[in-house]
């Protein structure tokens, strides 16, 4: 191994940081879900996928930029996942959790495989008028893809974290995720907050894999990557705590870049993989402050 | 800890009883199974390999999952280790007998390692832990230096023929059945059910559950590492998504949920089910899996025991009602 150089040690870091920040974006809507429904959501990375290739098709077929498409990726999204919620998950609920976590297995795997399907399984990628810019901090370059993400990811955040703190289904969702029968018992109609949850996140989702789509090429079995990554995000970021994932993703993509850096490119992924299982092991609630704002 | 699945089972007579009668079906069907490639053709025997191999799979997942509540997403994981140990001790020379027996001990090593991080996490956290695990180990073998990559390893020693891999792979999943048999009859599947209900009143009450834990989430591992070290004779060629890929977990969790958790004959049932909607969708192989997925989809939902448990649960209740 070379000796370290400084600059290239801190561009990784920043870059990074940025990036983390970015994919945060589709972890946000996963520790709401876990928080409201009890449910480990096995088919989150194929909804991540999935707004991927909304965008994906969307500029090919109608020239709509990627940035620009992303309230109608929400809107596809959220519109896809609400019903799959309606109709499926929430009739298996009453089996127990796991079984609420063997259907999203499956559900997941159809999707995989209709993707393969309907997409081909080759490699795909966004491109915007500013993919392949940079601005340079002093001697630091960074993309500005990037930063843009960043500051989308930033807002969206902050808007669901105003949503779930300030409105009254944010009070709704709260009570849900604390109390599912005392919820019900003042007045709160629970199975609709599952259902505004799951799509909400469907939204959220599909709008954070059209952010890391425009960083990295995505294949139709990119989504259990993504499941993973948005897992050990918010793992580190701490349940239901939406700023907290922000945060969270920050930390990871900071570990994963230093990962990359020192081990190499493949290890990327490894790295992350390695924590997540470490942190669930010593601190599954996560290491930021617990449970704030849920 | 009161998890769904346990819900479920615990409706199912429990604990399961084994008597003798269940050794002697094994043995005959062994038996008929056995004499098969004597009057069916290459293909007939590798559908039976199939079966086989799924079976004995969701038979070892079974111990950890059916029986313990350790649902486990990281299969792929002790597979892959079985597919490796296989090449990597073949290539250097081993009798095959020495290298699944060594695929078994590194598969059971590898549990007992991963145990006390993953022990930590209880239902839902605990099955994303394997899920992780096994793609950490998938992107590893990828990544470094010592398992040929990308591109795996050729096994040097000649291929078996099609009649030899299927008695072998009948003989590991006699293995596999009466292993589960006898686990079934010992004190260690009592205590495993106590933790699976309620591992905080089975510790209340003096069941070790961590040992009990470890015991049979190694002992499947080691199982299913054992069918992996098969896989590698099969396929004389050993890679990383191959070996430790997703599909090896896909098929395991479908077979043992179609044909019924925590059931003695749930997960063969499920296998010969699976195996056959296979060869019934050939032509199709990219709608296959979605497909299965479907059919899980609405097991889970519709018939929540599986195959196997709906029909011995239709069954009890029409003798308690005779």
């Amino acid at each position: 191994m070379n000796s370290i150089d400084p600059v290239g040690l801190a561009n990784t870091v920043l870059g990074g940081a940025l990036l983390g920040g970015l994919i945060a974006l589709s972890a946000v809507g996963l520790s709401l879900v876990l928080g409201v429904m009890k449910l480990v959501n096995l088919m989150h990375g194929q909804i991540v996928v999935l707004g991927a290739y909304a965008a994906f098709y969307l500029a090919a077929f109608w020239g709509i930029s990627p940035l620009l498409a992303l309230p109608i990726v929400f809107v596809l999204g959220f519109a896809f996942t609400a019903p799959v919620e309606k109709f499926i998950l929430a009739p298996v609920a009453k089996h127990g959790e796991e079984a609420g976590l063997l259907t999203t297995f499956a559900l997941a795997i159809i999707l995989e495989n209709l993707f393969i399907r309907f997409f081909s399984g080759d490699s795909r990628s966004l491109d915007t008028a500013f993919s392949r810019e940079t601005i340079a901090i002093g001697p630091i370059n960074l993309p500005t893809i990037y930063l843009i993400g960043f500051a989308i990811s930033l807002t969206v955040c902050l808007a669901v974290w105003m949503l779930v703190t300030r409105t009254s289904f944010g009070r709704s969702l709260r009570a849900s995720s604390e109390d599912p029968i005392s919820a019900a018992i003042v007045g709160i109609h629970v199975s609709r907050v599952r259902w505004g949850t799951f799509a909400l996140n469907g939204g959220l989702a599909s709008m954070g894999g059209v952010l890391i789509a425009l960083c990295f090429s995505f294949t139709p079995s990119s989504g259990s990557e993504y499941l993973l990554t948005a897992f050990a995000i918010i793992v580190l970021g701490g349940l239901g705590n939406i700023m907290g994932t922000f945060v969270g993703g920050i930390a990871l993509g900071v570990i994963q870049s230093l990962g990359a850096y020192f081990f190499g490119d493949g290890y990327r992924t490894f790295v992350g993989l390695v924590m997540l299982i470490i942190l669930l092991a010593i601190a599954p609630n996560g290491i930021l402050k617990r449970r704030r704002s849920l | 800890m009161k998890n769904g699945i346990s819900i479920l089972l615990s409706r199912i007579a429990t604990p399961t009883r084994v008597g003798p009668r269940d050794f002697i079906i094994v043995a005959v069907l062994a038996a008929i199974a056995f004499a098969v490639p004597y009057f069916a053709g290459t293909y007939q025997q590798e559908v039976g390999f199939r079966i086989l191999q799924l079976g004995a799979l969701a038979a070892a997942w079974n111990i950890a999952a059916g029986y313990t509540g350790l649902v486990s997403l990281g299969s792929a994981a002790f597979f892959g280790i079985g597919v490796y140990t296989m090449a990597m001790a073949s290539n250097a020379g081993l009798p095959l007998v020495l290298c699944v027996v060594l695929a078994a001990v590194v598969a059971g090593l590898f549990a007992l390692i991963v145990s006390p991080a993953l022990f930590r996490l209880r239902g839902l956290y605990f099955t994303v832990g394997t899920l992780a695990l096994a793609e950490a180990m998938r992107i590893f073998v990828v990544n470094s230096p010592w398992f040929g990559g990308q591109a795996g390893i050729f096994l040097t020693a000649k291929a078996p023929k099609a009649y030899d891999l299927y008695w072998i792979a009948l003989l590991v999943a006699v293995i596999v059945v009466v292993g589960v048999l006898l686990l079934l009859r010992s004190r260690w599947s009592y205590r495993m059910q106590a933790v699976r209900d309620d591992e905080d009143v089975a510790s209340q009450l003096g069941v070790r559950t961590y040992r009990t834990k470890l015991w049979a989430f190694g002992l499947s591992g080691a199982f299913i590492a054992i069918i992996g070290s098969i896989q590698a004779l099969n396929q004389g060629i050993v890679q990383p998504n191959g070996g430790f890929g997703m599909s090896w977990t896909i098929d395991i969790v479908s077979v043992a949920i179609i044909g019924g958790m925590g059931t003695k004959v749930g997960p063969w049932v499920g296998a010969v089910f699976i195996v056959l909607l296979g060869e019934f969708l050939i032509q199709f192989p990219e709608i296959h899996l979605a497909v299965v997925g479907v059919v899980l989809v609405l097991v889970i939902r519709f018939m929540p025991n599986g195959i196997w448990g709906t029909l011995t649960l239709a069954l009890q209740k029409k003798r308690n009602f005779s």
